[in-house]
């Protein structure tokens, strides 16, 4: 009975009940993540405003951090602030005709926030920076920003609005922090006894060479569940 | 059955090993399109998503008024801290503070207004509410208006006094249930002030009289903080010697070296005594004592003294050397002495040992004097809720305001306040939940809570200086349409009585800005533009008052004891006194809708989530009485059923019951649970003061034979480490093995 905890997910209960299309779907599901090497695709959101992050980030390549400000100095990103679309769209005359632009002043003149759907979310009990993340990858390691961003939130140039295109399960941000990325910098001489973690030495062993700053992300429990 | 399970397999299997196909489930327990997420329009700056913000305001949970930051992140306040600016509580918060976010985001919090139609309360919309109480305030006579609230200073007083009179009236009447009124009134006529400031930590002694100053006395955060250095030696200074001596054990008491159980009542006659062995061969000009003090303290010697307060002679002798050797001290008067008919006489004979033994203008100092006495605190009593209903008894009122106070629940069941109270025409209760009070009212007003509202508060007790708090939203209205500030409401129905002079302000905010920017110079450090002047004053969430020092009088005022009834006869019927023990948490029962504030364990029982009465293990043997017994604790004017507690923290002719329980209509924690003392408080008052006499009932216990289960997290019963799973993590003495101090 302990499987009973594990159900529940009243948006694929619906309407294939019974035994036999369970059977069906599991099978397909068996024959097509074989297939496909785990592949995963979210839903399409209906969002308030379709934003077209292709015309944004793709079409005018657009830094992914020039909107989501808050990324590199936060947890969340964040949803750019309504002026920020502001201070570039009463400029640009060409598209104010368009309705998503119509419906974008129609909001910045009641002075109210664009109630976007979530589409990348976590449950409450992860911590994720997106700080963090960006500031290993895009300003220490110096990668491109699109493959950073991508890491988790895949091609958004291609997208309209955005689809969530990986799974954000604890597995899958296990699997990226188990690979190496390092960062070049050589190691230093630490007291061990003020390493928890990778190593657990104790007080009485002499000072050694560890590299303080692991080249793979961490591992312990409490980074992500505080 | 097989079946099902089959199913339960297969469903997770399919889960297990998704892909695409499976429709995206699976994958994680969060799904995208469910939750919204909104961008700010036009944030300031500093405002990022995701990380937090601190703003200053001021604590309201009780009277202490420490100043707190809150951090408030993507909009929401989380978590209160102690404001470091504060001279009150210097960065350190109680618990109870900290709780004030439940009543917050309490799920019991009134979202509409309320209005009595064909019988029962309605919920109606704000406009219609503010219409009805216009027009109701308009059509009362002159005189027969009445506006009761709790504790109040600052410019809501200020508000509240002049919406009164523009009624056409002058009865503004302050009502606080757990008044300490008694001990200001003694304390003004023997230095000069109602709350003189204390130097506790400049101590050696400290004798505290049922002063429970670490827990609920005053400005408890304050004066721990002033005890952790009251305790530490130092160079200058021996560590610091407690005693305290009360009919019930505080949590004070608890932390005193010595703890002294005194017959309840008998507080002035030991002080007397004290101060007879201390005058005892000095010249009467050479200490600065009330005349009339010196002349009673004659007449106690220590058989007398031992006989009727029941401390021994051996005891009476010690605290005396302490005394003697241990300068400067601090003598302090607390409820459990002042509670009583000779109340006021009790607290003088306990604060004149101040002047006995010099520390006055040495640990007793005064604080300065306010240059605005219109924003002065007005602390409340239990004597005004008296001449309240006695106008709502003789019908004087018809039409009465009532904020931040719940009478039909605080007030002792001989005042008969609630079958009274619909005497008053129309009833309007600013209030956050359906309370007792709020139930019975024509019109509930729902208010802001805490962190909603703006406000000044002038703290009764001040520390260092004269400090202004300001207290500042910390996020946005919960209910936007629901709550409105009681400031709002008065300066609404001001504007209406007096147009010319409230037109100006907008809101209640605009009212305090303008206010104390009006009064900019009247503050210390006030530099730059009033932008700046009040960026800053919010920003630190204090404003310290140019404010002229006053200096201690050389010579006592003299006072008049008048101890009758001091000692009386055993009562037969009802052998035991009553002590409604105040808890930190709880306090008048305004918190007990607080889920935090009832699940911490009470401080020496370690009870949580009900009531219970306190009996001594003596007492306890002689009635056959154990834990978890149901008791009848009756007195002549009523009685509550209430688990036993077997406990020597008390004296063995005392029983102890807990305010802040038994509440019938505060909200889903605080109904139905336990009992509530003050229903059965008799009709005693403190002769000088008219104060009612709390700790004067005398009640009589018996067995009802049911059986309750006493639920708490770890009992006195020393040894016992049932709880500690066997393992000895904290290890406890019996007091009688304890070596306590020689001297002490």
């Amino acid at each position: 009975m302990k499987t009973r905890n594990l159900r529940a997910r009243a948006n694929c209960d619906g309407a294939s009940r019974g035994p036999g299309r369970w059977v069906v779907r599991v099978l397909a599901a068996l024959a097509l993540s074989l297939a496909t090497g785990l592949s995963f695709a979210g839903d399409e959101v209906a969002q308030p405003i379709e934003f077209p992050h292709d015309i944004h980030a793709g079409k005018m390549g657009i830094n992914c951090m020039y909107c989501h400000t808050y990324a590199r100095r936060s947890r969340v990103s964040g949803i750019p602030p309504l002026r920020k679309c502001i201070g570039c769209h009463q400029s640009i005359e060409s598209v104010k005709d368009k309705p998503r632009i119509k419906k974008l002043f129609e909001y910045w003149e009641k002075k109210e926030a664009i109630p976007f759907k979530k589409v990348n979310d976590l449950p409450d009990f992860v911590r994720f920076s997106h700080e963090r993340h960006i500031q290993r990858f895009y300003f220490q390691l110096g990668r491109p920003v699109e493959e950073v961003c991508g890491y988790c939130h895949g091609n958004v140039r291609g997208m309209t609005v955005d689809v969530k295109v990986e799974p954000l399960t604890m597995g899958w941000c296990v699997a990226c922090h188990q690979k190496d990325h390092p960062n070049g910098k050589p190691g230093v001489v630490v007291d061990p006894a003020r390493v928890i973690y990778p190593r657990m030495e104790t007080a009485d062993r002499p000072a050694q060479l560890v590299i303080a700053d692991t080249s793979h992300g961490p591992n312990d429990c409490w980074q992500c569940h505080k | 059955m097989k079946n099902v399970q089959r199913r339960d397999f297969l469903r997770v299997l399919g889960w297990g090993g998704a892909s695409a196909s499976v429709g995206a489930c699976g994958f994680t327990s969060i799904d995208s399109g469910v939750e919204t997420v909104k961008s700010y329009v036009e944030p300031e700056d500093f405002n990022i998503p995701g990380i937090a913000v601190y703003y200053a305001s001021t604590c309201t949970q009780c009277e202490a008024l420490c100043g707190v930051v809150g951090r408030v992140r993507d909009g929401r306040v989380l978590k209160l801290e102690g404001n470091p600016v504060s001279g009150i509580n210097q960065g350190k918060l109680c618990g109870l503070g900290q709780a004030s976010v439940q009543h917050h985001y309490n799920p019991d919090r009134l979202r509409a207004p309320l209005m009595r139609q064909d019988g029962g309360l309605k919920p109606v919309s704000w406009t219609d509410a503010m219409a009805t109480l216009l027009d109701k305030s308009a059509a009362t006579k002159d005189g027969r208006f009445a506006f009761l609230t709790g504790p109040v200073s600052g410019h809501l007083k200020v508000l509240v006094r002049n919406a009164t009179e523009s009624l056409g009236s002058n009865q503004h009447f302050t009502y606080d249930p757990l008044s300490t009124r008694v001990n200001r009134a003694a304390a003004d006529q023997l230095f000069g002030a109602e709350s003189p400031r204390l130097l506790l930590d400049q101590a050696h002694l400290i004798v505290s009289f049922g002063a429970d100053f670490l827990d609920t006395w005053v400005s408890p955060v304050h004066f721990a903080g002033q005890y952790a250095r009251f305790r530490r030696a130092s160079d200058s200074k021996p560590r610091g010697v407690l005693v305290q001596i009360e009919p019930r054990m505080t949590l004070t008491g608890a932390n005193a070296d010595r703890w002294i159980a005194i017959r309840p009542g008998s507080e002035g006659v030991l002080a007397l005594g004290l101060a007879n062995a201390l005058l005892t061969g000095k010249s009467a000009a050479s200490v600065a004592v009330p005349p009339a003090i010196a002349t009673a303290a004659a007449a106690f010697d220590k058989t007398r003294v031992a006989a009727e307060t029941g401390v021994s002679e051996e005891v009476f002798d010690r605290l005396v050397r302490l005394l003697r050797e241990r300068a400067p001290s601090v003598v302090l008067s607390g409820p459990s002495a002042e509670g009583h008919v000779h109340g006021s006489s009790n607290a003088q004979a306990i604060l004149a040992l101040n002047w006995v033994l010099g520390n006055v203008g040495k640990t007793v100092l005064l604080p300065p004097k306010l240059p605005f006495p219109q924003i002065a605190p007005e602390s409340g009593d239990t004597a005004s809720l008296q001449q309240f209903t006695a106008g709502l008894a003789a019908g004087k009122f018809d039409t009465v305001f009532l904020h931040d106070v719940n009478p039909v629940y605080s007030a002792p069941a001989f005042l008969k306040y609630k079958e009274i109270f619909p005497k008053a025409g129309f009833k309007v209760v600013f209030a956050q939940y359906l309370d007792e009070t709020a139930r019975e009212a024509d019109l509930v007003l729902p208010v802001d809570s805490a962190l909603e509202d703006w406000g000044t508060h002038l703290p009764a007790y001040q520390p260092e200086g004269l400090e202004l708090t300001l207290q500042q939203p910390l996020m946005e209205r919960l209910y936007p349409d629901g709550t409105r500030s009681v400031g709002d409401v008065l300066l609404e129905l001001l504007k209406r009585r007096r147009p010319e002079e409230y037109k100006g302000f907008a809101d209640y905010y605009a009212y305090l800005r303008a206010a104390l920017l009006r009064n900019r110079s009247a503050f210390v450090d006030a530099p730059g533009d009033d932008e700046q002047f009040w960026t800053e004053a919010l920003s630190k969430g204090v404003l310290r008052v140019n404010a002229q020092e006053q200096h201690v009088p050389a010579k006592a005022a003299n006072v008049e004891l008048d101890f009758a009834g001091a000692t009386q006869a055993a009562d037969a019927q009802y052998p035991f006194r009553l002590a409604p023990a105040v808890r930190a948490s709880l306090r008048d029962g305004r918190n007990a809708n607080l889920p935090w504030m009832q699940e911490t364990p009470d401080t020496l029982t370690t009870i949580v989530w009900d009531s219970w009465a306190e009996v001594h293990p003596a007492t306890a043997k002689r009635l056959g009485i154990v834990d978890g017994d149901i008791l009848e604790v009756a007195s002549a004017s009523g009685s509550l059923k209430v688990q036993a507690y077997v406990f020597p923290g008390i004296h063995p002719d005392v029983i102890g019951v807990p305010l802040g329980q038994g509440h019938e209509s505060m909200g889903r924690y605080a109904d139905g649970r336990g009992a509530n003392p003050f229903r059965i408080l008799d009709p005693v008052f403190d002769r000088k003061t008219g104060e009612l006499a709390m700790y004067a009932t005398r009640v009589r216990v018996t067995k009802t034979g049911a059986r309750g289960h006493v639920v708490k997290d770890e009992g006195w019963k020393s040894g016992n480490l049932k709880t500690q799973a066997g393992r000895k993590l904290v290890v406890t003495v019996a007091a009688d093995k304890a070596k306590l101090s020689e001297e002490v």
